[in-house]
């Protein structure tokens, strides 16, 4: 049996605006109000709203036996809240139906395990308990930021209680001759790991609308059939998962609705329950359906889903962006060293990956990505600006 | 007496020094009884006749072609920002050349070539190649020198006053055209530009104003000794009439961004300012305290390079940039300011630092500058010393007392220094063209 594991990524930075040196000591507002507001209305009209009914239906419709996973961060939640409440209700709504799973990771969506454990341990009982909070659940599934994950990482999670599956990147380099469908152990063996089919899952996230891509356009017919012939590759009659990680703002964002992603999505369900060898699993299901003992695999590096390199480079890789990280911890520890509760919340929002990634300078095919979703004219000003409010902030302290 | 005076910048519309020194120059002629018509870059083919020192601020306009008169100018009541953008004159200039306008400049031209003398006309025969064959900038300045030859005859003044190599071309056509002295005021030449030799063309160009006007105004001694040097202009012409400084609002108490000193470098971002001096002197300075912020305002070509210096030496957030500024952001930066660094690598005057410490700060100056002839209480250092730079920045923050001292020495100096007295000179200089034609 190959269980399709479809988990979506909701999440949305608090950009900052042109904050100036001449509004240090004046002024904390460095979050661009408008510009993240006029997102998260543009996103959740496009994508989130439309995408959360289709999945509702599709549930409904299918009694369950239809499944997804989530993994919403806190500060897109936090930005619902202010900016667009109805998003809010309707992944509760979802939440009710009791068959979506919720991800846990670091509520701001930040580097933190790469610099301190600590912070990356305390973001991740924040978001625990804003799932609980909102939606009413536990996670007992965790991916880090941006699917990044090395061994350390399972190490730092045994400290905190309750998790039992990660999810990583398929990476070859990884894997070598191993195949991502089946499910691993981490180094430790203490979490079972799910690895993302980045072929897959990046033709439907990246690929699908690209009239240049020898398989356009990409049928529900089709896809299914890719997925019948890789249950194949198990004779003996194993649980495989097949594990289609994306951002969920590829429904109606990335793929605009034109491009028919939403009746892709509306298909797909049927035509799976049509095949003898397809169904849908959640990612916390997988425990439950191991017969077989899987193998421990290491991540001595870390590994990421960003880019061809799939590694840090997208967001730790240039001068600009280590200097503004190591600044950054280094004034977040200050802050709480010195017990000043009153800045940790707005220092908190500055640690999130994407005020990193848009100053990544890489060239080639990945610059265009990182360009179209960044806010700023280039990485300099993005860090021009981002190295404006650490220094706002550590003038108040 | 008046003064047709053509220059490229005036504020609102400036991008450096220049519109500055036109500013307080042409405000401290008109008190002192002089009419200045002033030509700008505009798209549409007006003046503006300034007759008392409010119009620098509101100025009325024009046109050129007094048959046009009936045409509606932008109404007064706008705002002097909205009717300058009506009129096309944009914050950063970019190209309006229109083919009919170079083809008047090219007969025009080609008519004064053949009328004048071999010297002069070979120098001219250089500007128009240079013209010709230049990119958007030169067309720039080819088309401005094309209409004001087509006005011309129509045009009526003492004498024709010129700022810099773009509007050059077109002095030289008026003079031989209105047959009225012509002085050239150089407040940057080509070679302090680039930081190094420069564009060739421009060299032609600003060789031929040089040699065609009656007087030559440097903005220091250090600028008179470079045209001499680089273009043997007749050290008989030139007068040196050294800048002052206008600034808005004077406030008595410093105002403050950071608890800790502040050091500041202003001005374009390119080779010539010697951008990359100062953030080698933050090294030097963050490697001993950390207590202390170096700023980097304003922006040009070598921004990106220089903000990825201060991050590859991992300085922090001790080291940050501004990015452009407007002139009240610049007057609220330099009131926050405790020391003022001008690393240039050639720089004609330097109006900022005088800017700088008459909102109280310490000025370290480049001695390849013009400022520093004419300033005594500050530190003068060579742009390349950054040891001895850091230095005197490590000695004044470990004594503020010194500091302070320092900065109030400079400010009551440079209180002193008004426009007046470079008006009373630029005075002299016109009465003496125009008692001798």
């Amino acid at each position: 049996m190959l269980h399709i594991v479809f988990y979506f990524q909701v999440h949305q930075p608090y950009r900052l605006r042109p904050y100036s040196v001449l509004d240090i000591g004046q002024n904390l507002n460095f979050f661009d109000e408008d510009l993240n507001r006029a997102v998260i209305r543009k996103v959740g009209e496009k994508c989130y709203l439309p995408a959360n009914q289709l999945i509702k239906e599709l549930i409904e419709r299918y009694e369950g036996a239809f499944k997804v996973a989530y993994s919403i961060t806190g500060v897109v939640i936090e930005q619902f809240r202010a900016y667009y409440p109805e998003v809010l209700d309707s992944f509760k709504e979802l939440a009710r139906t009791g068959c979506v799973e919720f991800l846990g990771e670091t509520y701001y969506h930040s580097l933190a395990f790469q610099f301190d454990k600590a912070e990356f341990l305390s973001q991740i009982r924040m978001h625990r308990k804003l799932m609980m909070d909102e939606f009413g659940f536990r996670p007992v599934v965790f991916r880090n930021t941006e699917l990044i994950y090395q061994d350390q990482l399972a190490d730092s999670l045994e400290e905190e209680e309750g998790f039992q599956v990660i999810l990583a990147e398929g990476a070859e380099k990884i894997l070598k001759w191993r195949s991502p469908l089946y499910a691993y152990r981490t180094y430790n063996h203490r979490f079972f790991l799910l690895l993302k089919y980045y072929s897959l899952a990046d033709d439907i996230a990246f690929r699908f609308s690209n009239r240049a891509w020898s398989e356009f356009p990409l049928t529900t017919e089709k896809f299914i059939y890719w997925l019948s012939k890789l249950s194949l590759v198990e004779k003996g009659r194993r649980n495989l998962f097949v594990n289609l990680f994306m951002d969920y703002e590829t429904f109606g964002e990335h793929q605009w609705k034109e491009t028919g992603i939403f009746e892709f999505m509306r298909h797909l369900p049927e035509k799976v329950f049509d095949s003898p060898n397809l169904s849908f699993a959640w990612p916390s299901d997988v425990p439950q359906m191991m017969d077989y003992s899987p193998e421990a695999l290491s991540y001595p590096q870390p590994v990421s889903w960003a880019d061809t390199e799939r590694d840090l480079s997208a967001w730790l890789e240039n001068d600009l962006q280590f200097n503004a990280c190591e600044t950054y911890y280094e004034i977040l520890s200050e802050i709480q060293s010195r017990g000043r509760s009153d800045l940790l919340e707005i220092a908190r929002k500055l640690s999130t990956s994407d005020h990193f990634y848009y100053m990544c300078t890489k060239y080639f095919q990945d610059g265009d990505v990182h360009k179209y979703f960044s806010p700023y004219q280039s990485p300099e000003q993005a860090y021009m600006f981002y190295m404006n409010a650490l220094a706002g902030l550590r003038e108040r302290l | 007496m008046k003064v047709l005076l053509l220059t490229w910048e005036f504020p609102p519309f400036i991008s450096g020094g220049m519109g500055m020194a036109c500013y307080g120059l042409i405000k401290a002629l008109l008190s002192m009884g002089v009419e200045v018509d002033l030509v700008l870059p505009t798209t549409e083919d007006v003046y503006f006749p300034l007759r008392s020192v409010g119009d620098t601020e509101t100025l009325p306009m024009d046109y050129l072609d007094p048959t046009q008169k009936n045409k509606p100018l932008p109404s007064r009541e706008l705002a002097l920002v909205e009717r300058l953008r009506l009129v096309g004159l944009p914050v950063f200039p970019d190209s309006y050349a229109t083919p009919a306008l170079r083809q008047g400049f090219d007969k025009t031209m080609e008519e004064v070539i053949r009328s004048l003398q071999r010297g002069l006309a070979r120098d001219l025969d250089s500007v128009r190649l240079s013209l010709e064959s230049g990119g958007e900038i030169f067309k720039k300045s080819q088309v401005f020198a094309g209409r004001l030859a087509q006005y011309a005859r129509r045009l009526q003044c003492d004498v024709i006053h010129v700022h810099d190599w773009l509007t050059y071309p077109a002095g030289i056509l008026l003079k031989v055209l209105m047959g009225r002295p012509l002085v050239a005021h150089m407040h940057a030449t080509e070679f302090d530009r680039a930081g190094g030799v420069g564009d060739e063309r421009i060299h032609h160009i600003e060789y031929a104003g040089l040699t065609a006007a009656d007087r030559v105004i440097a903005v220091s001694q250090y600028t008179a000794q470079m045209i001499i040097d680089r273009y043997r202009t007749d050290p008989g012409k030139i007068r040196v009439v050294h800048n002052a400084f206008s600034i808005s609002k004077m406030s008595e108490k410093k105002q403050r961004i950071f608890k800790e000193p502040l050091v500041l470098f202003l001005g374009r971002i390119t080779l010539q300012k010697g951008p990359d001096y100062f953030v080698e002197v933050a090294k030097r300075v963050l490697a001993h305290r950390s207590d202390v912020r170096f700023v980097v305002a304003g922006s040009g070509d070598m921004f990106s390079k220089i903000i990825k210096g201060t991050a590859a030496r991992r300085l922090k957030d001790r080291v940050l940039f501004t990015g452009f500024l407007n002139r009240d952001q610049v007057e609220e930066i330099l009131t926050s300011t405790d020391i003022f660094v001008l690393p240039s690598v050639s720089e004609p005057f330097g109006i900022v630092p005088l800017e700088a410490m008459a909102y109280g700060a310490v000025a370290i100056i480049s001695k390849q500058s013009g400022v520093s002839e004419v300033i005594h209480n500050a530190y003068r250092v060579d742009f390349w010393d950054i040891e001895k730079t850091a230095e005197i920045i490590l000695d004044l923050l470990k004594d503020p007392k010194k500091r302070k001292e320092m900065a109030r020495l400079g400010q009551e100096e440079v209180m002193k220094i008004e426009w007046d007295q470079a008006a009373k000179k630029m005075i002299q200089v016109y009465q003496q063209l125009t008692c001798s034609t």
